[in-house]
């Protein structure tokens, strides 16, 4: 008996000890990572991490596979007040929504002292997308936006130019597929299907001619640059210089179908290069990639894209998973990003890196490109906002609607939900 | 074979080539959207982008199986719906088949409103209380667990299993139920002991449809476990599509995989299942 | 609670305890009936009575969990904006055309499959599977089968019209293409249950009807109108009715299929919901538009009840 009742108490004893011990020393950290973004290199950025804190652990989570059923999974993990979660990637669509929502907490006093200067390191618009009110909500991931690729060798072949303007653009496809006189050969693809994507669509012409869609949280619809702009991507299908079914494409369609060279230009995001120049790519050397053009007498526009690093509220390691983020939020992993997966860098100065270029040279010409590209609507209601444009483009490339009806049926919606 | 008894087997169609060509008809109508996947499943890439297309596979593959299993944990998504259909189809057997013998056996007042009540909820539009549901799941902390699913799929289930075990309890001859407890039984040892064992194959029907249908059940499971590693089958094959791509062979060959356990009960039980499904539908 | 239903159960014992052993039992049946009624109760306490009561409620507030800001009574502030929201209309309008359509369509198909399937086969077990497996199908699958069937390029049913001479239909990329797909799934999907029930009917009919029938001298089909469909007609209003509330709620095949699309065009009123409480968190609205649903669903249930009422 009393073996026993020793017994039990030297185990617990011991139990104890190796339990508050494990508690002190080591910090387990749970990080969401989106699949699409390459987990496997991010989990040696993290190693990294761990090598310098032997006291902190880090495990990746992943889940879903489009940023929406991301944002899904996060929503239910958020708004049970779930603590499994410490550190979590989000489209940069989302910062401003999830500090509204208070799902994250603030870095300032991480940061300390200049908070501005420390923002202002990174990229203009990513500082911008990442701070609300003063606070610094997130830091960013890496940063990403919309480029015209177009199919150097055809160009060279008919002897034009890159175009400027969607006009040019047009023009310019109309020539090459006339002359190719290939059944196959689309003039432009871009993404009509009702994804996020189909949000960029309708802001690219808009946003070139001047207009903006939310200002000071308060919806400053033009009606009349609206209407242009569904307008001008219908005309592209109307005209044949985008496939009839453009209301079933969606991002990776795009992707594919210039990489199988059945499209002369393609409006897509950054991750398309690497695949075009990709071993199975049918298109490989043959790519040149721009800036997107602009509407006539218009400045041309990107969408600003791009990831940041959010701290749950309901972590309980807050701080220590915001010393995490800052250290994979700085130029070095930056860098190590850039050169191993091919994630733009939200550092200026991490474009010029002679790694970095080594690695991927084309990095140069896009470093513009993001530096103007413009960031979607910042409000909590993002989600509606994007729902609403984006089955309206799609509505309309289906020509369930007209553009007129379109534009009139968006700002109805937009205004109900910005009310 | 009652079916040879009936109505119509002396119309028009008796004709025995035309008798063969109907029932080529009824299972083409059934079973080719499965074949159809399954030819999908066994074909390449590259087969499956030919123009026109080919029906049978030139040169069947299992690489999309191997890949419906690598790139998602679908083994997982199948032992999630197992474990929330067999765990609910548990629970809604072991309170309906109590709710049922309260109301084939004991004397209640107003047994015909309970009844009323039960078909009334056996109608209701699960759909509509998402967001209380939803609320009560995160109030208790259950999002992302089997539990969200099991107590609503008991709920899907139970009026039309309280049904079926209602009419097989009361086909039970009281006496076999009187000399048990003669024998020193109580009332819910005679239950356990002679009323279910008898009526094993009404239990084992109303199980069978409360398994089908936690199986088969899509919007809660969408909505409230949204965690990849606790969704089911269902809902885990219809987000197999990525932020950029459809790779239908692979989503074809999941769904293979997703079929076939309930098409196995099918077929051991078919007639099981008919019989549930029109007592369950008609005696209401 | 357990007493209240007690005393009750106890009066009516007394009154019909006919048996000796239901009276040798008295003390405890009241008890073990309530007992037995117990988890039933508790379950549908749970998932339906206090979720309809908080449902009501949360409709009358505002309710955003993306707002960050606590609820607050709204009063009729959700109704108010879904009376002049199209995406509810449109969504609304689709559940009804989709009820329309499918429920007399799947009742079409069902009737022809069950009289198809009641002939006198030698080998019965292939008939009887085939209308087993679409009705165990899961309406997600059912939907990502369809979907790849109507795929613009690469779907069979495109390649069959091009094999008989038409042109293929871009399916998604048209509202009303898009619909006819949606429609034409859902009858292929819930046809063979309503074909199951009708057949289950048709197997009660007594052959020596149809005898006397040719006795007559009384053609076939005059023998359908004015016996099999008659006897036919209690199966069929039972399967009717369980058809309309599901149609009613239709979300998993236009979710697996369209996304809605193109547009809002093939959206449900039941993905308007889902959307509004998943995507958007706006709670308030969303049970705004559950409790419209609610009402419609009820309204045919009490049909229903009234149907069995004057069956007995």
């Amino acid at each position: 008996m009393t073996f026993n009742k020793t017994m039990t108490l030297l185990l617990a004893g011991a139990a104890m000890t190796l339990s508050a011990s494990v508690a002190t020393a080591q910090t387990n950290l749970r990080v969401f990572v989106s699949s699409q973004h390459r987990p496997d290199v991010w989990r040696k950025a993290f190693d990294m991490y761990e090598a310098k804190n032997p006291n902190v652990k880090v495990t990746i989570e992943t889940g879903g596979n489009t940023s929406e059923q991301q944002a899904q999974y996060l929503n239910t993990v958020m708004t049970a007040k779930d603590s499994s979660l410490d550190v979590m990637i989000l489209d940069v669509i989302r910062p401003a929504q999830y500090a509204a929502a208070g799902w994250t907490v603030p870095f300032n006093e991480v940061i300390g002292q200049d908070v501005k200067a420390y923002m202002d390191r990174y990229l203009p618009a990513y500082a911008e997308a990442n701070t609300v009110d003063g606070k610094v909500v997130a830091l960013p991931a890496f940063a990403d936006a919309m480029f015209l690729y177009y199919r150097k060798d055809l160009l060279e072949k008919h002897g034009i130019q890159p175009p400027q303007t969607w006009e040019e653009l047009a023009a310019a496809a109309k020539k090459i597929t006339a002359a190719e006189n290939d059944p196959n050969l689309q003039g432009l693809s871009f993404q009509g299907k009702a994804i996020e994507g189909a949000v960029c669509t309708f802001l690219l012409p808009y946003w070139s001619m001047g207009k903006q869609l939310v200002a000071d949280g308060k919806l400053s619809f033009d009606k009349e640059a609206a209407v242009k702009s569904l307008k001008l991507w219908k005309d592209f299908v109307d005209s044949g210089v985008a496939k009839k079914n453009i209301a079933e494409v969606a991002t990776d369609d795009t992707r594919k179908e210039f990489q199988a060279g059945n499209v002369v230009f393609a409006v897509n995001w950054s991750y398309a290069w690497g695949q075009f120049q990709g071993a199975e790519s049918a298109v490989k050397d043959k790519v040149g990639v721009v800036k997107l053009p602009a509407v006539q007498g218009g400045q041309p526009a990107s969408c600003l894209g791009g990831w940041e690093w959010g701290v749950s509220a309901f972590s309980n390691n807050k701080t220590e998973a915001q010393k995490f983020v800052q250290f994979i939020s700085s130029p070095d992993v930056s860098e190590f990003m850039a050169i191993n997966a091919s994630l733009l860098p939200q550092f200026p100065q991490v474009y010029s890196d002679v790694d970095v270029v080594k690695a991927v040279p084309w990095f140069a010409s896009a470093k513009p490109v993001v530096e103007t590209a413009k960031a979607r609507p910042v409000t909590p209601r993002y989600n509606e906002v994007s729902e609403i444009i984006r089955t309206t483009v799609n509505g309309v490339l289906a020509g369930q609607q007209t553009p007129e009806q379109g534009a009139e049926q968006m700002e109805g919606r937009l205004r109900r939900v910005l009310r | 074979m009652s079916h040879e008894t009936t109505a119509n087997n002396r119309s028009i169609f008796s004709g025995k080539p035309l008798r063969i060509l109907i029932g080529f008809i009824l299972v083409v109508n059934g079973m080719f959207p499965a074949l159809w996947i399954l030819f999908t499943s066994l074909k390449t890439e590259s087969e499956l982008t030919l123009k026109p297309i080919t029906w049978l596979p030139h040169a069947p593959t299992v690489a999309n199986y191997l890949r419906a299993f690598t790139d998602q944990p679908l083994l997982l998504f199948l032992f999630n719906s197992f474990m929330v259909a067999i765990l609910s189809t548990a629970l809604t057997l072991f309170v309906s088949v109590l709710a049922a013998y309260a109301l084939a056996r004991l004397q209640i007042r107003g047994r015909d409103l309970i009844l009323s009540a039960i078909i009334a909820v056996s109608t209701f539009p699960l759909v509509t209380l998402l967001v209380p549901l939803f609320e009560i799941m995160r109030a208790l902390g259950l999002l992302n667990t089997w539990v969200a699913l099991i107590l609503p799929y008991t709920v899907l289930s139970l009026p039309v299993c309280t049904l079926i075990l209602v009419s097989f309890f009361e086909g039970i001859p009281r006496d076999l139920e009187n000399s048990a407890m003669i024998d020193g039984c109580t009332r819910i040892g005679a239950l356990f002991k002679v009323v279910v064992p008898l009526s094993a194959p009404g239990v084992f029907t109303a199980g069978i449809l409360a398994f089908v249908n936690a199986w088969d059940e899509f919007l809660l499971a969408l909505s409230f476990n949204s965690n990849p590693m606790l969704r089911t089958l269902p809902v885990g094959i219809t987000l197999y599509q990525g932020e950029f791509a459809f790779p239908w062979p692979v989503i074809s060959a999941a769904l293979v995989v997703g079929i076939v356990p309930v098409a196995v009960l099918i077929v051991i039980f078919q007639e099981r299942v008919v019989s549930g499904l029109t007592s369950g539908g008609i005696k209401g | 609670m357990a007493t209240a239903s007690e005393t009750t159960l106890v009066t009516t014992r007394n009154e019909s305890g006919t048996k000796w052993w239901t009276r040798f039992l008295d003390p405890s049946e009241g008890t073990l009936a309530a007992l037995l009624l117990l988890p039933t109760a508790l379950l549908l306490t749970l998932i339906i009575v206090y979720p309809v009561c908080r449902l009501i409620w949360t409709s009358f507030q505002n309710l955003s969990l993306t707002s960050g800001l606590p609820a607050s009574f709204a009063g009729l502030e959700n109704y108010s904006l879904m009376l002049d929201d199209p995406v509810f209309w449109e969504t609304t309008w689709n559940t009804v055309l989709i009820t329309l359509i499918t429920v007399p369509g799947a009742l079409l198909v069902g009737l022809a499959l069950a009289l198809m399937a009641n002939l006198p086969f030698n080998v019965k077990w292939p008939v009887r599977l085939s209308l087993l497996i679409p009705w165990a199908l899961p309406l997600s699958f059912a939907g990502l089968i369809f979907a790849w069937f109507f795929h613009s390029e690469y779907g069979v049913v495109n390649d069959v019209l091009r094999r008989i001479g038409f042109e293929g239909v871009i399916w998604f990329n048209s509202a009303n293409w898009a619909f006819a797909a949606i429609c034409l799934t859902i009858i292929w999907k819930t046809s063979s249950f309503m074909a199951l029930i009708i057949l289950a009917g048709l197997q009660t009919i007594p052959r020596s009807l149809y005898e006397a029938a040719d006795v007559d001298g009384a053609g076939r089909l005059r023998q359908f109108f004015e016996i099999t469909l008659p006897l036919l007609k209690p199966a069929i209003v039972v399967a009717l009715i369980f058809r309309t509330i599901t149609a009613l709620q239709t979300f998993d095949i236009p979710f697996t299929m369209t996304r809605g699309g193109p547009g809002t065009s093939t959206a449900t009123l039941a993905m308007y919901i889902h959307q509004n409480t998943v995507d958007f968190l706006d709670l308030g609205y969303g049970s705004a538009l559950a409790v419209v649903m609610f009402v419609l669903s009820m309204g045919v249930t009490a049909v229903y009840l009234r149907m069995i009422r004057a069956r007995g």
